[in-house]
C-alpha cells in the first residue's frame, strides 16, 4: 500500500474514531451519573427520572456499537414501557424514606463487605485487563438492522422467540392477579 | 474506533451501582430499579462482544433479555403493590410474615 493511499484512508478514519470516542465517553458520563444519583435517591420519583436518563445514555451506546434495532427497542420498552409501569407504582406506593439510605451493622458485616468487594473488583478488572480484542473490522452489511436480527430471532432462536411470548402472557395474567383489589373479601367483611 | 473494553468497563461500573442499590437500599422500589440497571448492563456487554465478533446472536440474546425484564418488571412491581396493600409498607427489611 502506498502512503499517500494510507494517509487519504487514516484521515477521516481518524476524525470519525475519536468523534465516537468523545460521543462514548459524554453518554457514558451521563450513564454512570444517572445510575449513581439513581442509587443514592432518597425520593423515589427522582430515582425513576434519573434512571430514564441513564437508560436513553446506554441506547446512546448502542448506537455506539451498531445495534440500532436493540437501541430503539431500548427507549421504547425501558425508558417507555417499564418506567411509566414504575412511576405508577411509585405513585401508589410512595412514602418518603426517613432511614439512612443503608445502614451495615457490626464490624464484622463491614470488613466482610470490603473484602467481597475488593475481591469483585480485583477479580473483575483482571477479567477486563485480559481481554484484548482483536483490531475491529467494521461490521459487515445488515449488522444490526431490524433485519439481521429478525433473521437470527427467527432462525436460531425461534423457540426462545416463542416461549418469550408465552412468558409474557404469564407474567401479564400474574401480574393482574397479584395486584387487584380483592373485592370479594372486601364483601364479604361487608354486612 | 472505540475499543470494545471501553464498552465492557461501562458495563461493569453499571452492574456494580446496581448490584450495590439491590444489597444496600432498603426501598422495594430502588431495589428493583438496581435490577433493571444490572439487566442493561449485561445486555451492553452482549451487546459489546456481538460487535466484536460480528455475531448477531449476541443481539438476539439482548432482545429475549429485554422482553423478560419487562415480564420480571411488571411481577416484580405489582408483588410491591400487593405487599404494600397488605402491609402499607415497601420496604423489604419489614416484610418479615414468613419468618416466624
Amino acid at each position: 500500500m502506498n502512503p499517500v493511499r494510507a494517509t487519504v484512508e487514516i484521515g477521516p478514519q481518524a476524525g470519525m474514531a475519536s468523534g465516537a470516542l468523545i460521543l462514548f465517553w459524554v453518554f457514558a458520563v451521563i450513564a454512570v451519573a444517572g445510575a449513581l444519583a439513581t442509587v443514592t435517591r432518597r425520593n423515589a420519583v427522582t430515582a425513576v427520572v434519573c434512571l430514564v436518563g441513564t437508560f436513553f445514555a446506554i441506547a446512546a451506546e448502542f448506537l455506539l456499537l451498531y445495534a440500532q434495532f436493540l437501541a430503539v427497542i431500548q427507549v421504547l420498552v425501558y425508558a417507555g414501557a417499564i418506567m411509566v409501569l414504575f412511576v405508577f407504582v411509585v405513585m401508589v406506593v410512595s412514602r418518603g424514606e426517613a432511614d439512612p439510605l443503608w445502614k451495615l451493622q457490626g464490624p464484622v458485616t463491614k470488613t466482610v463487605a470490603v473484602l467481597a468487594m475488593g475481591t469483585l473488583l480485583w477479580r473483575g478488572w483482571h477479567a477486563l485487563r485480559s481481554f484484548q480484542p482483536a483490531r475491529i473490522d467494521p461490521p459487515p452489511t445488515g449488522f444490526g438492522t431490524v433485519g439481521g436480527v429478525g433473521q437470527v430471532l427467527l432462525g436460531d432462536f425461534l423457540f426462545p422467540f416463542e416461549a418469550i411470548s408465552i412468558l409474557l402472557l404469564v407474567a401479564v395474567v400474574g401480574a393482574l392477579v397479584i395486584a387487584r383489589h380483592h373485592h370479594d373479601k372486601d364483601k364479604a367483611a361487608q354486612p | 474506533m472505540i475499543p470494545v473494553s471501553n464498552f465492557l468497563y461501562l458495563a461493569a461500573i453499571l452492574f456494580a451501582i446496581g448490584l450495590s442499590a439491590v444489597l444496600l437500599r432498603r426501598n422495594a422500589l430502588i431495589v428493583l430499579m438496581g435490577v433493571e440497571l444490572m439487566l442493561n448492563a449485561a445486555n451492553l456487554t452482549l451487546l459489546a462482544f456481538a460487535r466484536a465478533h460480528h455475531d448477531l446472536r449476541g443481539h438476539a440474546i439482548a432482545f429475549l433479555v429485554i422482553a423478560t425484564a419487562a415480564a420480571e418488571a411488571a411481577v416484580g412491581l405489582a408483588i410491591v403493590v400487593g405487599i404494600f396493600r397488605t402491609r402499607h409498607t415497601a420496604n423489604i427489611d419489614e416484610v418479615t410474615l414468613m419468618k416466624h
